[in-house]
């Protein structure tokens, strides 16, 4: 390949001169340094064409981690209302029901009688929950609250303790006390503070209630948060609040059931779906006039439809950053043919194709790899922003990120290859003549 | 007894156009010697750009045999060329092209970052050749600043860089105004005398004269090959009105 370079006469002489070792090849960094000389001589044009890429990992970064943020706020929100959940309600008012007229909340008393009866060893609570909407009142004060009644075993079942005052027994229960638990919103409406309802009495239905605990601010408002409920014994609503059926056991909008654990579910899922659909009559699966849902198959299909909704959001960023790729590689285009000459140059000074292959791929590589590190920044940024004005926790994923930046990555080296192939086939020849 | 640097055998070169094969080179053979200065020579459409490409490994002959340094290097692939001409051949060309955004070190140390050298080698090699064309002091200039004569001597630092056997110096003057010409054609003296190869592909017979030899070639073949003897130094008087005459080459 290369010549033996035998030296005589008066090159001798000029050997002399001590002469810097070649080494086999172009060192890598070399390369680096070049690629990114040039693309700071032109800086305005390199930041222009990173934009696309910016805005597309940017885009990728934000919107995964808006998405798993809801996932994840609406996971906690699941996961708050208790753990190892099974929720038996009513069924049969919805489509493809056959039995025409069956009462939405066909589950009663009495079937959440016959669970506590079973005594399973999996049960490690049940609490039977019933409600309506009715106003309460103190002095001249009137809020309308969601009143529930429910049994003492809520405050395991459903995770829920009070923050001021103490829970209504069972005692309260059985007896059917006017006893209350307020929602810490009603307390601060009608009270102006927890602690100062407690003790308190208040009208609930034109009933006298006296306050004896009040629940922790949940963080959360509207009509149906726990921060607007009022929690009474479920035997005094039944007696007392609202009487719903005279003649046959009060009906119920849920009873929860809570497993002893996560693993003890599925199976008790279905030895209740077997007693109440016995105690309802019911011989066809499809149309039972019940439903128990699992907390688990829930998240499950919570997850699914976040994760789906999440790669699909990420998609259409990807598809950004794709036509970002395209925006490299329009303007590597218009350098290699700006800079045939510069080419030409470098090859007559000795520069093999694949130093300028080098050159010109790991320029387009710096730039979508800067764009990519920038992006990511704006996208961290932006998710922030966004997950604040919808008041949604964005959470940045760390595998988000790294997909950005690789898939930026592949974007820089992918479209950077055909102008970099065209530059290190120029003839320098044609080349060097190019005006 | 000097050795050759370049031999050319019956060397041949055709482009295709619609079909038929042009014939730019129709067998030309010389040899050039190790510590020569000649010119080759030549009006446009002669060939002369053919043959210089030919000899500074850019291109490749059709026929005929291109022995360089005694080696055959008619049919060597573009990377071996690339190698061997980064290792063997030093270009100057009659625009500089010297790369606006580098220094003139920079500029000078490129043919010796695609050799592989290392950094500290390499700007020690580029700064002793700046040296040498008596423009240590401008090392850190970009082109921009720097005058034609400037220009030009840099673009000849950069070609000594590699300590080439053959110095290829294409119109080398063809940009300057007669009086800077003269200090480059000054400059390639003072390397001849030190050792180096040069050879000038000029169609100017005055600079021609300013070489120990001419090579002349005319349709592709060489027409005459003839020593004489160096008009050097040129007379000074009157230089000056000649730089007058060719106001469109001052200096950029």
């Amino acid at each position: 390949m290369a010549p033996s370079r035998r030296r005589s006469g008066r090159h001798a002489r000029e050997a002399q001169r001590p002469i810097p070792r070649a080494r086999a090849s172009l060192d890598p960094l070399e390369i680096v340094l070049i690629a990114f000389r040039s693309i700071r001589s032109n800086l305005l044009r390199s930041a222009l064409t990173t934009l696309g890429v910016v805005i597309g990992v940017a885009a990728v970064v934000a919107l995964t981690a808006a998405g798993s943020g809801v996932n994840a706020s609406v996971t906690d929100r699941i996961t708050s209302l208790g753990s190892n959940l099974l929720t038996v309600t009513g069924a049969g008012r919805g489509a493809g029901s056959r039995v025409r007229g069956a009462p939405p909340n066909s589950i009663t008393l009495a079937d959440a009688q016959a669970i506590l009866a079973l005594d399973d060893p999996r049960i490690a609570g049940i609490a039977p929950q019933v409600q309506i909407n009715l106003s309460i009142q103190h002095g001249a004060n009137t809020s309308y609250v969601s009143v529930v009644g429910t049994w003492p075993d809520y405050q395991n079942v459903r995770n829920t303790t009070v923050s001021e005052g103490a829970f209504f027994t069972q005692d309260d229960n059985s007896s059917g006390r006017l006893v209350a638990v307020l929602g810490y919103q009603v307390a601060q409406d009608l009270f102006g503070g927890s602690q100062r309802a407690l003790g308190q009495s208040v009208r609930i239905g034109g009933l006298p209630f006296d306050v004896i605990g009040v629940l922790p601010d949940k963080g959360d408002t509207g009509f149906m948060s726990p921060n607007s409920q009022v929690l009474v014994p479920l035997t005094t609503f039944v007696t007392r609040v609202h009487r719903d059926s005279p003649t046959g056991t009060p009906r119920m909008s849920a009873v929860y059931v809570q497993g002893s654990s996560a693993g003890a579910l599925s199976g008790l899922q279905q030895d209740l779906t077997t007693l109440i659909a016995s105690r309802h009559r019911q011989s066809d699966p499809a149309n039972y006039d019940f439903r128990i849902l699992n907390q688990a198959d829930q998240l499950a299909t919570l997850n699914s439809v976040t994760g789906t909704l999440t790669l699909f959001l990420g998609s259409i960023a990807g598809i950004s950053l794709l036509v970002g790729g395209i925006g490299i590689m329009n303007i590597m285009l218009v350098s290699v043919t700006e800079r045939t000459r510069e080419i030409g140059v470098r090859k007559a000074l000795g520069a093999k194709p694949r130093d300028i292959l080098a050159q010109f791929l790991l320029e387009a590589t710096m730039l979508s790899v800067g764009g990519g590190i920038l992006g990511i920044l704006a996208g961290i940024g932006l998710g922030a922003v966004a997950g604040h004005a919808l008041s949604v926790p964005s959470r940045v994923m760390p595998q988000s990120i790294l997909i950005a930046f690789l898939f930026a990555a592949a974007v820089g080296i992918f479209f950077g290859l055909y102008p970099a192939q065209r530059a290190a086939r120029l003839d320098p020849v044609e080349s060097l003549r190019y005006e | 007894m000097a050795r050759d640097v370049v031999t050319l055998e019956q060397v041949r070169k055709a482009y295709r156009l619609a079909d038929t094969p042009f014939w730019a080179l129709k067998g030309v053979s010389f040899t050039v010697a190790a510590g020569e200065m000649m010119a080759l020579m030549g009006p446009s459409g002669s060939g002369k750009t053919t043959l210089m490409n030919i000899i500074g490994l850019l291109d490749t002959p059709t026929d005929g045999r291109y022995r360089l340094n005694g080696e055959d290097v008619s049919h060597l692939s573009e990377f071996d060329r690339a190698v061997l001409r980064n290792r063997t051949i030093g270009f100057v060309f009659q625009a500089f092209h010297l790369l606006p955004r580098l220094t003139a070190v920079e500029n000078v140390e490129t043919p010796l970052t695609y050799g592989g050298y290392h950094r500290r080698a390499r700007r020690r090699q580029a700064i002793d050749v700046l040296d040498r064309v008596g423009l240590a002091d401008k090392a850190g200039s970009l082109p921009a600043m720097l005058s034609g004569g400037e220009r030009q001597r840099v673009a000849v630092a950069r070609a000594l860089a590699t300590n080439p056997t053959l110095l290829l110096a294409d119109e080398p003057t063809g940009n300057l105004d007669t009086r800077t010409g003269n200090e480059i054609i000054a400059l390639f003296h003072q390397l001849n005398a030190e050792g180096a190869t040069i050879m000038i592909v000029t169609h100017e017979p005055d600079i021609a004269a300013q070489t120990a030899r001419t090579v002349r070639v005319r349709d592709g073949l060489v027409e005459a090959d003839e020593p004489h003897a160096a008009v050097w130094p040129p007379a000074t008087a009157g230089s000056h009105d000649a730089a007058a005459q060719r106001s469109g080459h001052g200096p950029e």
